[in-house]
């Protein structure tokens, strides 16, 4: 099997932390490569947005315009039309004529497509971002197999319990100090006596679940043994293994009774309509309660997954680096690269910003003074972490995570008590696993 | 006898002109190559690369992994035999349920019930619709938030009863959406079949005193022997081919994982195996039984 998660979390996890404890430092750095652009990149450039909903087509419209006003140059956007499947059809689409950028996820989902030469190599891209580029996002979007980068990172968001200020103010509770897994528990129970749901779950889509297992795993077992797990270095039907799902199996009472019927948008809306407590979810969604209304936004916050095994404390973190490739097969391969590379920049992350995204940039220029309350809570909350992990389904080979380990955990979900013969069908199926390449 | 022999054959072949031979290569040789094109070759390359390892990119990382794909499925793919056991339910329930009530309504609206013309047109209407457009209609109705729902009484999605999520129920969600459109399906092609059977045959066997079900066993289902060769293949292959509306209801996510589903998440360039394109041979090994059977029927009625 390869390690080049591993080797990525190793690299990941002590410079960008130092990234975000800094506040995304070095501010004042800027003497060096004024903005972007190479200047053979001409013509149009077709961009591809990730999202499909509002909020994130706003943005994406807004990448395009900006880009249009300061180069010149016409991007077309579109959205992806379902993202589920523009995800899992991706190889297919990079294969066809696809649009010269498109907005992706790092790790494994792009490093696996840069080994079959589907994306531009981006190296000289992040070289003229220079400085402007933390280091730790660097490491992040480098590919282990050839050291190159494929992906010009834009934004990334942690994965933590997310819950309503005034909700939990309302039901005297209060989750900024979770001390320990009874505690946790406690504030579960209290949740749900007060007739909300303890611990929103909503599966339907297969991965959301998986943030939860994760969190547990690291929090039980530490990071190394996660990602040990998910390239094969650990057994699923080691006994460290089954702790982790009967630790979940305790969350299920707290979770509302139709996880398998709802996705993570259902999820979002049962916290935007105070139906629910904490929700362990990724943050990205945070515009969409902006876009509802700045109270909606102001009540929002986010704290870590509480500390289980005090070996390991809360040490350890899901922030995925999202940004944007170069498809090799566009028609305009280099206006490609250019655009994503303008995209990483100064300029192309206030324009995002401007149409309301609210995430978090991986860009030195934006300093945390420009933050908001609930960005330098999220920016705390990975910076509380030593190692970060880039989220399960790109930590781990995509035959795997998709097809294996998402079916597995809805089962679990189902029948709690069958955690044996989970593991057991998860652990036979890795080993069925061919080499890759 | 050899020279009658051969002015015979010359005498066939002068029955064709150049312009009839061109004519008829085009109308033969052109779907023939399409045919060949788009369905054999493809096929054939599926079968061959169900016994590789392949990402489905470059040509050149195609490697021979022998019946390692099989062995995988066979071995290691639970999800495998919940599809198989899903594909069955839904054969057996189109077998017994879905299939003799289309026939049913066929039957009772052919003899002109009062009312029979607005039965026809509301069981029929959902034919018309695509599975993937009844998969929306139904996910809309069903879902958390859904018209069904808010019937209940459960408008919000925080009490949303499980539906699509409740395994103790889904399945036959499933499957009456599925026979919601195949009711209307089959009733038409038994209707249409039903219009051809001599009205003489029925009304000497009432003469004769026959009942209502004796005529219908004994008169008219053996007069309409090719209709209903057509219509237990129709099943037995829509049984099989079920794909469109499990996709639209559950995504990829293989939350009610039937075959079509495996083939299709594991074919796609996810995987560094193919997988999938071997769980498309052992799909069309069970397709191909119906077809064969199918096949000779026609034939055999086409010789007599």
């Amino acid at each position: 099997m390869s390690n080049e998660v591993m080797e990525n979390g190793v690299s990941r996890r002590t410079v960008l932390k130092g990234a975000a404890l800094g506040g995304i430092g070095l501010v004042g750095g800027g003497t060096l490569l004024s903005s972007c652009g190479s200047d053979k990149a001409t013509g149009p450039v077709k961009f591809t947005a990730r999202t499909n909903d509002e909020t994130g087509l706003k943005i994406a419209q807004a990448l395009a315009d900006a880009y249009k006003a300061e180069t010149g140059i016409d991007v077309t956007m579109q959205g992806s039309g379902d993202t589920n499947a523009f995800q899992d059809g991706i190889s297919q689409y990079l294969q066809g004529t696809p649009d010269d950028a498109f907005q992706w996820m790092a790790g494994f989902r792009t490093n696996f497509r840069a080994d079959q030469g589907l994306l531009v190599d981006l190296s000289e891209n992040i070289k003229n971002l220079g400085d402007q580029m933390p280091e730790g996002f660097v490491s992040g979007a480098t590919n282990p197999a050839d050291g190159k980068q494929y992906i010009i990172p834009t934004t990334w968001y942690p994965w933590g319990l997310h819950y309503r200020k005034s909700t939990m103010k309302e039901l005297g509770l209060d989750p900024e100090n979770i001390a320990t897994w009874d505690d946790f528990m406690k504030l579960l129970e209290g949740t749900q006596k007060k007739g909300l749901i303890g611990y929103a779950m909503g599966d339907k889509g297969g991965w959301e679940a998986m943030g939860t297992f994760s969190i547990l795993n690291v929090r039980i077992n530490g990071y190394d043994y996660h990602i040990d797990l998910l390239n094969g270095r650990q057994k699923w039907t080691d006994q460290k293994t089954i702790d982790v799902f009967n630790q979940f199996a305790t969350l299920i009472p707290y979770m509302n009774k139709n996880f398998l019927d709802i996705s993570w948008d259902g999820m979002r809306d049962l916290l935007l309509q105070k139906k629910c407590g904490a929700m362990m979810m990724g943050s990205w969604w945070a515009n969409d309660f902006l876009a509802q209304s700045q109270e909606d936004y102001d009540d929002l916050w986010i704290v870590p997954f509480p500390e289980i095994n005090p070996e390991f404390g809360r040490d350890s973190i899901d922030a995925p680096v999202d940004g944007v490739c170069a498809a090799a097969n566009g028609a305009n391969p280099a206006g490609g690269a250019a655009f994503a590379e303008w995209c990483g920049s100064e300029a192309g992350m206030l324009a995002a910003q401007g149409a309301g995204d609210t995430s978090l940039y991986a860009n030195t220029r934006l300093d945390t003074s420009g933050y908001d309350a609930f960005n330098k809570q999220k920016l705390a909350v990975i910076g509380e972490a030593k190692n970060v992990m880039n989220f399960l389904d790109r930590d781990c080979r995509n035959d795997f995570a998709g097809t294996i380990v998402g079916p597995a955990i809805q089962n679990f979900l189902k029948n709690p008590k069958d955690v044996n013969g989970i593991v057991d069908g998860m652990q036979e199926a890795w080993d069925a696993l061919p080499p890759l390449s | 006898m050899t020279t009658t022999a051969a002015s015979k054959k010359a005498r066939r072949r002068r029955a064709f002109t150049k312009g009839d031979r061109f004519t008829l290569s085009m109308f033969v040789g052109i779907p023939a190559f399409l045919h060949i094109t788009w369905v054999w070759i493809p096929a054939l390359a599926t079968i061959a690369l169900s016994f590789t390892y392949w990402n489905g990119v470059s040509l050149s990382d195609i490697k021979w992994a022998g019946l390692a794909n099989y062995d995988t499925i066979f071995t290691a793919s639970p999800q495998f035999y919940d599809a198989l056991r899903n594909n069955t339910y839904w054969l057996l329930w189109f077998t017994f349920i879905a299939t003799p009530l289309g026939v049913l309504l066929a039957y009772q609206i052919d003899r002109k019930i009062r009312g029979h013309k607005i039965y026809e047109s509301v069981y029929y209407i959902p034919v018309v619709l695509s599975l993937a457009v009844i998969g929306i209609i139904w996910r809309f109705m069903l879902g958390p938030a859904g018209l069904v729902q808010v019937m209940l009484g459960y408008p919000g999605i925080e009490d949303a009863i499980p539906i699509f999520g409740n395994y103790d129920i889904n399945t036959y969600v499933i499957l009456g959406i599925a026979s919601w459109r195949h009711i209307g399906y089959i009733m038409l092609l038994y209707l249409a079949g039903l219009k051809s059977v001599d009205p003489s045959l029925r009304e000497a066997a009432a003469i004769d005193g026959a009942t209502e079900w004796q005529t219908f066993r004994k008169i008219v289902l053996p007069s309409m022997k090719p209709v209903n060769t057509i219509i237990i293949v129709i099943t037995v292959i829509e049984s099989l081919r079920a794909f469109d509306l499990i996709y639209i209801i559950y995504g990829t996510s293989t939350g009610w994982p039937i075959l079509g589903m495996l083939v299709f998440v594991n074919i796609y360039g996810q995987a560094a195996s193919m997988l999938g394109a071997a769980y498309a041979v052992i799909l069309f090994l069970l397709s191909i039984i119906p077809i064969v059977f199918y096949l000779r029927t026609v034939f055999r009625d086409d010789v007599s």
